[in-house]
């Protein structure tokens, strides 16, 4: 695997960056809510997959990116990348304050409250608080990307906004996975008593956990922002929560496993528009299947430095 | 005054209706420990399978026999569906880890939810009208037939369902696998025929509780399931999840919340004043109403 991902990555990155020029519009839009999602399921995978938090609420940090920007564009001109500092940092903030007082939860009422946060931010959204919002239709009609006095319209120039955004993200991944946090957070997912025990401040990288991935969200959502220049409520809906979850559990919590959870979960059924009635009757079973044939995900993670023979196979976590 | 009371009528009714399908989740998760999402599109199918056994096997004949004919025909199917379903999508999944068996219910939730589209059409259908529309009016507060009997069935049913699990051998089994599976195992008790029997309770109650959601909203669409799944899956887990008792009182006090939220704020925020309340109850205590204190296993 590890050959394998030494040759993968260069050749991954280098049909990503080609990819736009050879594809139509409608598939140039695929790609970019590819590289979206890819971005929020790598946010989800740092919460679920890496500190194995039960977390069903994802698009909420997504959504309140993405109306970060839109607000901050519509309501006091900022230009979009103006806008990227205060995306990041209001997920962030907010996945701290809320994580704060639920984390220590038991798996399953975790997941039932971060479904309640999800909730309750679209009916938040759809009633309008405070009137910034737009209510149920949302907000509409953003600029387009600008950068110094270059203006950024097309799609391809989002496309390559998008493929930063994800390359900056795997970087960050990347170097989680050797740091002092990146090391606690999976200790604590394996066992957390055990490491309690060591001394692991437990909770501290929990809500550290939550505020990395929803700041990591919050940004994806500014580039959704971009892509449809609106927002509105219902691209922020728990179910697209729960489209986030099933990505990195199918995928696997790794990052070749994310990005071929977001493949199989969201551009197969991209392909197969066709069958349109059908398409989601199948990919049910298609989902049911995947896990009975690989429990850990399609590209499990995998942890190189632990010699095999010391690895026995255990059933905690994702 | 009047709203209190006409709130509190309500109230029960969708509470009940609740706690039916709070304790399919809620038994499953008892012993499987599983979050059966599947579960909420099993009580949307239940009222689509209710509606074509009323037009296709019982000729729309509207009598009291026909009734409880289509609540024990469509328990049946539904049971049999709740069996096919554990073998499928679960019973592979046990050994496996546990958030894999939750994308498992997922994509049988899908199934069945598309499952729905495909026989019965995307657009809402009207169930039939069952139960005469008898009103009564007791100085203002307006209580029909049809909740009365959503009321007094449904308290039979988890009265019932309560003597079963506590008084009885089989009962004693089912709470026993709840505890531990594996000692369960080796004290002689058929484990796989426990979980094939909570399937069959869990997913007829269900139908039950879908065939009241057709009788009473009238309107059923293939993806009510969700909606409808939701709210008793709170109910279960502010009851304390896994907790018989516990699902028959969450589903209660979400139903008395709702209405009374409907009735004094503004169903536009009913969603978050529900989720508000089970954070709120959640933080205070950390596992339901009536669950107990699990200490983690070392």
């Amino acid at each position: 695997m590890k050959e394998l991902q030494k040759f993968a990555y260069p050749v991954f990155f280098v049909v990503m960056a080609v990819l736009p020029h050879m594809l139509d519009d409608r598939w140039q839009a695929v790609a970019i809510t590819f590289l979206i999602f890819a971005v929020v399921a790598l946010s989800q995978d740092i919460i679920l997959g890496k500190c194995g938090m039960f977390n069903m609420g994802q698009a909420l940090f997504f959504g309140m990116g993405a109306y970060t920007t839109a607000i901050l564009n519509n309501e006091y001109g900022w230009s979009i990348l103006a806008t990227i500092p205060l995306a990041i940092i209001i997920p962030a903030v907010f996945g701290i304050l809320l994580a704060g007082p639920i984390v220590h939860l038991r798996g399953d009422y975790l997941l039932v409250v971060t479904i309640g946060f999800n909730i309750v931010f679209v009916q938040v959204l759809q009633n309008n608080l405070g009137g910034i919002t737009g209510g149920p239709n949302g907000i509409f009609g953003l600029d387009s990307l600008s950068f110094l006095s270059y203006d950024l319209t097309s799609q391809i120039s989002v496309y390559y906004f998008a493929f930063i955004v994800l390359l900056l993200t795997l970087w960050v991944m990347h170097n989680l996975a050797g740091s002092k946090p990146g090391r606690a957070m999976h200790y604590l997912r394996e066992d957390q008593l055990a490491a309690e025990s060591i001394g692991i401040n437990t909770r501290i990288y929990k809500i550290f956990s939550f505020g990395l991935g929803a700041g990591i969200a919050g940004l994806a959502g500014t580039v959704y922002a971009t892509q449809y220049s609106a927002v509105s409520p219902e691209a922020f809906e728990f179910i697209q929560s729960v489209l986030f979850f099933s990505i990195v559990l199918v995928g696997g919590s790794s990052v070749p496993g994310v990005l071929i959870g977001v493949f199989v979960m969201f551009v197969l059924p991209e392909i197969f528009r066709e069958f349109a009635t059908w398409r989601y009757f199948i990919f049910g079973f298609a989902m049911i299947a995947a896990m009975i044939l690989r429990p850990r995900g399609i590209w499990p993670a995998t942890f190189g430095k632990i010699p095999k023979f010391l690895i026995k196979d255990n059933n905690h976590g994702a | 005054m009047d709203t209190f009371l006409q709130q509190l009528a309500n109230g029960l009714t969708i509470g009940s209706m609740f706690a039916l399908v709070a304790l399919g989740y809620t038994m499953v998760y008892g012993v499987m420990r599983l979050i059966n999402f599947a579960h909420g599109d099993m009580v949307a199918a239940s009222a689509f399978v209710g509606l074509t056994i009323y037009t296709e096997v019982l000729g729309q004949a509207t009598s009291l026999f026909a009734v409880i004919a289509i609540f024990m025909l469509t328990a049946v199917v539904m049971a049999m569906v709740g069996i096919i379903l554990e073998r499928v999508a679960y019973r592979p999944l046990r050994e496996a880890p546990r958030l894999s068996a939750v994308v498992s219910a997922l994509g049988a939730s899908l199934v069945i939810q598309n499952g729905i589209m495909l026989v019965w059409g995307p657009r809402m259908r009207i169930f039939p009208e069952l139960v005469p529309q008898v009103y009564w009016d007791f100085g203002g507060v307006v209580i029909s037939l049809i909740q009365v009997i959503i009321l007094v069935l449904s308290l039979i049913l988890m009265v019932a369902l309560y003597l079963f699990v506590e008084k009885t051998r089989i009962g004693a089994a089912i709470r026993a696998s709840s505890i531990d599976q594996d000692a369960a195992r080796l004290m002689g008790i058929n484990v796989n025929s426990v979980i094939a029997l909570i399937f069959i309770i869990g997913s007829s109650l269900g139908a039950v509780g879908g065939l009241f959601i057709g009788l009473y909203y009238r309107g059923i669409t293939f993806n009510m399931g969700w909606q409808y799944g939701l709210y008793a899956f709170i109910a279960a887990i502010l009851g304390g999840i896994g907790n018989i008792p516990g699902a028959m009182l969450g589903g209660m006090l979400l139903g008395l919340f709702n209405a009374f939220i409907a009735g004094y704020v503004s169903s536009t925020w009913a969603d978050a004043f529900t989720f508000i309340l089970l954070i709120l109850i959640l933080i205070v205590r950390p596992t339901g109403i009536l669950g107990e204190r699990v200490a983690e296993k070392v």
